[in-house]
This record gives structure tokens, sequence and C-alpha cells, in this order.
């Protein structure tokens, strides 16, 4: 069998210590096994670490761009482009490396991924270190290393102005790092658009480690698909499915941000540094006030009928702001988390965050925690360097993010993430420091959410909300990212026909449901053995004692809270399921034969 | 791989930061005398008895900035044949004669061919008219009253471009090898698929009126008055 349609068939290689650029075929067999995107991200990061171990930092770790089959065709909501490497911030318990950590994957929406398709490139592998900061251009087959050292310190919504200013052409499209990420901020994005990011997991503090300050792509190709008829009559489909659906309608009234206040309802809201899941002042930074006070546009990406994201302008003491926002993310953890309910403030806090190249998940969790420890009295504000760290401080959130972004005093512990800064501060603050394998939580809370509470403690990238609740999710899920398309689109359920249509039609491969979460279990297995060789075991698959013990003080879900046992039971039953051994955690050798992965990984 | 061929369009030098450098690289000088905005021609046009001139009408308050108008436009114009069936293509953004322009802050402009009633770049065009068809290389096509270029006649001097881009939106653009024009929307023979899948309804295919807001003016100026309305800046960033 293979594969000729779909996909450029090469990737291209940089090296930045030698300046080498090479356009590499990708192997048939890894392209019908892990699709694209965060799947082949994987087997390729699997492919240049041969042994457990290496430092993240180090020239060897690959920093991967990675587009799927659908990126390039205009398949509805097909515009995410997959960050692949290995991370900066997460760690095992126990390990005989001392620079084990997992794999990381972090997608984008936008125009990126679509743009690399065109350029005639299934993605980017960086390795080495540029000696000075660097930019990397390519426009079609023309592929260079510019100088970016006047480009240092520049934050992101300028850079993503001037970068056009000095390609002097809109065409190109560009992911770029913000001070944080020059600064190896351990949780420092990849911004795209000013505003779009590859957020979570620290991949654009690795992109900062090989002195690389952007990316920026045109090109003018397009591969074929297998079966063009076929492929156009799903797309009607596809379109008609997402045009006509009422779900459709509330990605684009309300965004992500409409789960703020559902959230809060429902008990699983982020509050307080995951002490509580409602939040009583939730309706001032809610999506209907976002959208009579700040919101003006619906924004899209590439081919996406969703429109989630919203801009805004924002008046008063906080005001001038022009960014989107608040998401359920952003507003749940630089709003709720923070007991900050002034929207223009959060909305300033926001910009910043994305401004300086910061992830807004893990910012927003890591000053949560610091306002614990200083209300608890475990830091003072001599530890903050004199900032008054209280809950709802909107003038104090932007200080620190500034400190954590620069590494200046405090923030150069904080910017190493809520495990570190929990190991230094002692006092027991390693209850409520919200992480799972060293990566912060994010915005669902999950006292009264056990399958949420699975979704984050078995995540492969550490604390990941997006990881799925149950085994048949997460494998979707696994091959949703390594298609291209969007996950929020997906969530259609009248998205699903269509979908397996267009994969089967563009790739020549025919899948059904169960062959797409097959393929799905394939990259999730291989992700885990990565972890594994590393050092990760059941342990590691495991949540801070608050959920087990804080139970909720307020709100629908008073009293809620997890229980350790039907937890540990929880997690044993999950790894039945997998087919993992249900003590290390490690997928037993007939599921490894079954997904075609032992040779691989043998 | 498919290397789309003879389709090189030069969207390089279009809203590029200086007119000067743009105007520069057309090549020719042509002198163009204005008549009011939108000259004689459009009372003459008015006054005709000929058919109604319809155009691509954005409304930019719904638009989203997605794209997808670019890959239908993309898709219906550069049709391919499998297996002796010609298809609509796969819509690469760059091979469609409607570009959406996106400045930060967020402000997304669909730029497509006004069908100006006065058709300066049809004026321009230095090509002697042909004494049987009356046509220059660039003519107004009788039955779809959209604007076309005569590849064998048309000598890719680039005036047209020149034209559309200091007078009106600067949609035209020229084939970096021959010179010759492209971007000027056809109306994809009366039923336009931009108008036809905009996923939110930004797109209407309408008579053209001259004195509507907005009617001709290129993406930038239609970006700043957008950004003071919206955002209540000046500014629109990214190319000076």
């Amino acid at each position: 069998m293979s594969i000729q349609y779909g996909y450029n068939g090469r990737i291209l290689n940089i090296d930045l210590t030698t300046g080498k650029i090479e356009k590499l075929p990708v192997a048939q067999d890894d392209l019908i096994k892990f699709v694209g995107g965060r799947g082949l991200g994987m087997k390729i990061l699997w492919d240049h670490l041969k042994k457990p171990g290496v430092d993240p930092f180090s020239n060897e770790n690959p920093l991967i761009f990675m587009t799927g089959p659908f990126s390039g065709f205009p398949v509805p909501s097909s515009s995410r482009t997959c960050v692949i490497t290995k991370s900066p911030i997460t760690s095992p318990i126990h390990s005989s490396y001392s620079s084990a950590s997992t794999v990381t994957y972090s997608n984008v929406g936008g125009f990126f991924g679509p743009e690399l398709k065109f350029a005639g490139y299934d993605g980017i592998v960086i390795t080495g270190k540029a000696n000075e900061l660097c930019y990397i251009l390519i426009d079609d087959d023309k592929v260079e290393i510019r100088d970016a050292r006047k480009f240092r310190g520049m934050r992101t919504d300028a850079f993503d102005r001037t970068i056009l200013e000095e390609l002097r052409d809109r065409r190109f499209k560009t992911v770029y790092i913000g001070p944080a990420g020059e600064n190896l901020v351990r949780y420092a994005s990849i911004l795209h658009t000013a505003a779009r990011a590859a957020g979570r997991g620290g991949v654009g503090c690795i992109m900062g480690s090989k002195n690389l300050k952007a990316i920026a792509v045109k090109g003018t190709k397009q591969p074929f698909v297998a079966n063009h008829k076929r492929f156009l009559t799903a797309l009607e489909r596809a379109r008609l499915a997402l045009k006509n659906s009422p779900r459709t309608k509330s990605w684009m009234e309300l965004g992500t941000a409409s789960f703020i206040l559902e959230s809060s309802n429902a008990g699983t809201e982020t509050v307080r540094n995951y002490r509580e899941g409602t939040f009583q002042d939730v309706y001032k930074i809610s999506a209907d006030t976002a959208r009579r006070e700040v919101w003006v546009r619906n924004i899209a990406c590439y081919c996406c009928p969703l429109a989630c994201k919203k801009s805004g302008r924002t008046k008063g003491k906080y005001g001038g702001i022009v960014h989107d926002g608040p998401e359920y993310e952003t507003g749940t953890m630089l709003g709720s988390n923070l007991l900050i309910s002034d929207m223009a403030g959060m909305l300033k806090a926001i910009y910043n965050v994305d401004d300086l190249g910061l992830d807004q998940i893990s910012t927003g969790n890591v000053i949560g925690f610091l306002m614990e420890a200083y209300e608890k009295g475990m830091i003072d504000s001599k530890f903050l360097d004199g900032i008054d760290l209280k809950w709802g401080s909107v003038d104090a959130t932007l200080a620190m993010i500034d400190k954590i972004a620069y590494r200046d005093g405090v923030g150069d512990i904080a910017s190493k993430g809520v495990k570190a800064l929990s190991q230094k501060i002692g006092h027991g603050s390693e209850k409520f420091a919200i992480h799972v394998k060293g990566l912060e939580l994010a915005a669902h809370n999950i006292q009264a959410n056990p399958p949420r509470a699975l979704c984050y403690a078995t995540a492969n990238r550490g604390g990941c909300h997006l990881n799925g609740d149950n085994i048949e999710m997460q494998n979707m899920r696994a091959m949703i990212d390594s298609t291209g398309i969007c996950l929020f689109a997906v969530f259609d359920p009248e998205l699903e026909d269509p979908v397996l249509s267009l994969l089967s039609s563009v790739t020549g491969l025919e899948y059904d449901k169960a062959t797409f979460a097959k393929t799905g279990e394939r990259v999730f297995n291989l992700e885990k053995m990565f972890n594994y060789r590393e050092g990760f075991r059941r342990d590691d698959d495991w949540l801070p004692d608050r959920f087990f013990e804080d139970a909720f003080t307020i709100g629908p879900k008073k009293g809620a809270v997890l229980d350790r046992e039907k937890f540990y039971e929880m997690i044993t039953q999950y790894y039945k399921g997998r087919g993992w051994n249900t003590e290390t955690s490690k997928p037993g050798e007939s599921k490894l034969k079954e997904l075609g992965l032992t040779e691989i990984v043998t | 791989m498919n290397e789309m061929k003879g389709k090189q369009l030069n969207v390089n030098e279009l809203h590029d930061p200086t007119r000067r450098a743009f105007i520069k690289n057309i090549g020719i000088t042509a002198s163009v005398i204005l008549l009011g905005r939108f000259g004689i021609h459009s009372i003459v046009w008015a006054s005709s008895e000929k058919k109604i001139l319809k155009m691509i009408l954005v409304d930019y308050e719904k638009c989203t900035g997605c794209r997808t108008c670019e890959t239908v436009c993309s898709s219906y114009n550069n049709p391919v044949t499998v297996n002796g069936e010609t298809l609509p293509g796969l819509g690469n953004p760059v091979y469609s004669k409607i570009r959406v322009v996106s400045f930060n802050p967020d402000v997304d402009v669909p730029n497509v061919c006004a069908m100006c009633p006065d058709a300066p770049c049809v004026n321009v065009c230095p090509v002697e008219p042909d004494p049987k068809t009356g046509r220059r290389a660039l003519y107004r096509n009788e039955t779809t009253l959209t604007i076309q270029n005569d590849p064998h006649r048309c000598i890719g001097c680039g005036s047209c471009a020149k034209a559309c881009f200091e007078q009106r939106r600067g949609v035209i653009m020229l084939d970096p090898q021959t010179g010759k024009p492209d971007g000027i929307c056809n109306l994809c023979n009366g039923d336009p698929q931009c108008v036809k899948w905009c996923p939110v309804d930004a797109l209407s295919y309408v008579e053209v009126r001259p004195e509507r807001k907005f009617y001709g003016l290129s993406p930038e100026k239609i970006a700043a008055e957008l950004a003071q309305k919206w955002y209540g800046i000046k500014e629109v960033g990214g190319l000076k």
C-alpha cells in the first residue's frame, strides 16, 4: 500500500547549528501509521531521540511543526498546526535520568499550517541552535535562515506587524515567540496572528532555546487528493452540515467563553486556585458581558465557519487594549481562578500574557498558586519582590506576569512552573500546586467531575484538559490532532461522516470510525511508550492532594471532592481497558503488537 | 506533488509597503487623467440602455476573515481534469480573484474587482482597439460585463494594474514572467461561488452603485476606517 495523495511527501529539516537545510522524503509507512500532526510528529520525535533522558534544551531535541492530511485543503476548520517536541516543563516522580520529561504537543489554529502545505512541505523539523537570534523564511522552494537580532526582546503584537514590514508581503504567515520564549520561560508559547497560540507544554521555550524567533512561510503549491470527486462531494456535505448546525451559531455568538457561566453553574469552573468550582462574580466576566461591552467582531481561522475568536476593545483604567478574549481558558485562568472580576483588567492581563509570549493557562495557574501561598503566609511580599499578590488584584497580576516573562526576581523560579515553585516554597504547598507530571492544569475543575480528572491524570503531555475523558475520546482526539482539523468543529456529530469520507478521499485509505480511532490509539500508545522510557510510571498518572481533600464549600456542587480509592480504581480500570500493566502503566506486548508498534519501540 | 503550472501570479507586490516601488515595478508610465472620482464614464453608463452591471458586495461587519471565498473562487476558476472529467480544483487561495487582506488589529477586507463603470484599467490599456470588435487587449465582455484580458494581444505592460492600484482597489495582479494581468473577478458566469459559499453570508451579488460606502476603495483605506470605527485606532499594522 502506498500513499501518493494528500501529502507533499517531504519534510523540511533544518539544523540551526550548521545551517544545513534538507528536504527529506517521509516514509510511506509512517504516513499510513501516524497520519500527520501530533501522530507523525511523535514518530519523528521518537526517531530523533533514540535514547531516554535527552536534555530538552540540547541540540538533539527536535522542534517539529506538523501539518496534517487536511491541511492546505478547504476542509472546514482544518487550520491546525501541531508543534511537537520533548517537554521542558514535565518531570517524573522517579527516574534514572536527570533530564527526563514527557513528549509535548500543542496545536494552533489560524493560517500557518495550510500555508506550510502550500509551500510544499508536510512539516518542519528544527534541530541544533543558532549562534544568534534568527528566523526562518520559507517561500516555496526557497528556504533561508535570516538574522533576527534586531527583533530581540520584541513583544508579539509588535513583531506580528513588524515582520510583515520586513517581508513586504501580507501573504506570509508567521509564527513567533515573545520575550518569554527568548528568556526560556518553561511555559512560553508560540504565537500566530498576535493572538492565536500553541500555548501548552513549553513549545515556545524550546523555540527560544534554539535561538529561533520566528518562521515565515508562503507557497503556491497543493498536493492532489486520491479521489477528487468523492472529496468534492464530502466537502459540500461538511460545509452544509456546519452551516446548518445550531452549534455553529453558538460558537459564533459566544465562542468558548459561553462555558465560563455554564461551567460555574455546573460547579466545574476553576476558582481560587482550584479551591472552588463556582464563582459568584462570574457574570462580570461572562460571554454575555463581553458581547455587550467588549466584542465587536467574530474572527475565524482558515475555512472555519465557527469563528469562535472574538475581538474587541476595552475602556477605562485598563482600557485601550485591542485583543481577543475572554475565551473559556483565558477568562477562567486569569479571571475566576484569581478571583478577578474586572473585565477590562482581566483582558489587559490576557493581552499582556499573549504579548509577552506566555501560556495563558500555566501563567494563570502559577499566579493562582502564588496568591494562595501568600494568603496562607507560606511566602511574604519579600519573596514576591514587594508585590502585594492578593486575590483579585489586577495590578499585582500584571506585575507578576512581567516578572515571569523576564524571569526577574521571583519570576525566575515562577518561570519554571508550579511544581518547581512548590518544591522551593515547601510548607506542604505541594498539596495545592495544581499540576500533573509538572504541567499545570487548565480551567476545568474536577472535584465534581471524575472523568475530567482521569483526562488530566492520563494525558501524555501532563495536565491537559483536551486529552479526553475516557479511552475512546482519547484515541479519537489523538487522531483528530493528527489530521489538521480542529477539535471544536468535530464536536459537532453532524461532521463525523463527512470527516471520515474526506479523510478517505484525501489519503486513499479507507477510514471508518473504528480505523480512525485505532490510528489514534497507536499515536497515544507511542506517546505513552516515550514517557515510559523516560521513567514515567503509574504514580505519575495522579493528581494533587487538593482534589481529594478540599471539598467545594460553595455552589451547586458544594461538598464535592474526589475519592482516592475510587480514583485509584478508575485508573486501574483505565489501564486494563488500554491493555497496559496496572502496576507500572506499561503498554502490554499484545497491545503494542496489535497496534504495529512492537518493531518501533524495541 | 502538484506544481500548478502557468499561474505564477505576482502577489508579492500587491499592498506593498511602498506604493512608489510598486508603481516603478509596473514599468510603463501612463498618464491618467481623472474626471471626478469615477469619471464621466459612470454617467454615460448609467444613462445607457446597457444591461445592469453587477458586482460582489462585502459586508465587512459580517466577514470573519475565514477565506472560504478565496478557496471556492480558486477551485471554480482553476478546474482540473480527472479521468477525463473536468472538476473544480482544490482551491489554493493564491489563485483566487477575491483576496482577503488581513490586518493587525483584527480587520479583514475581502478585496475584489469593483466592476467600475468607468473601468480605469481598460481605459489605460495601450493596445490599439481591434477595428472589428473595438476591443483593446483589456476589455469589457459584452455578455458577462466583466473585464477580460486577451493574452494574445496583451503586451504585459502592467498599465491596468497600475491604474487599478492607484485609482481603485488594486485587485489586478501581474504574472511575474509575462506581466499579463489576472485577479479580475469574472462573476463565475453569473453564479459567484464566493457569494454562494460564504459561511456567514457576508458577500452578496448586487448591482454596481458607486455611491455606496467603501465603493472602489483600497483595502488599506477600508481597514483604516473600520479600525477607527471598531477599535478607535487609526493605524492598521503590518505594512506602512
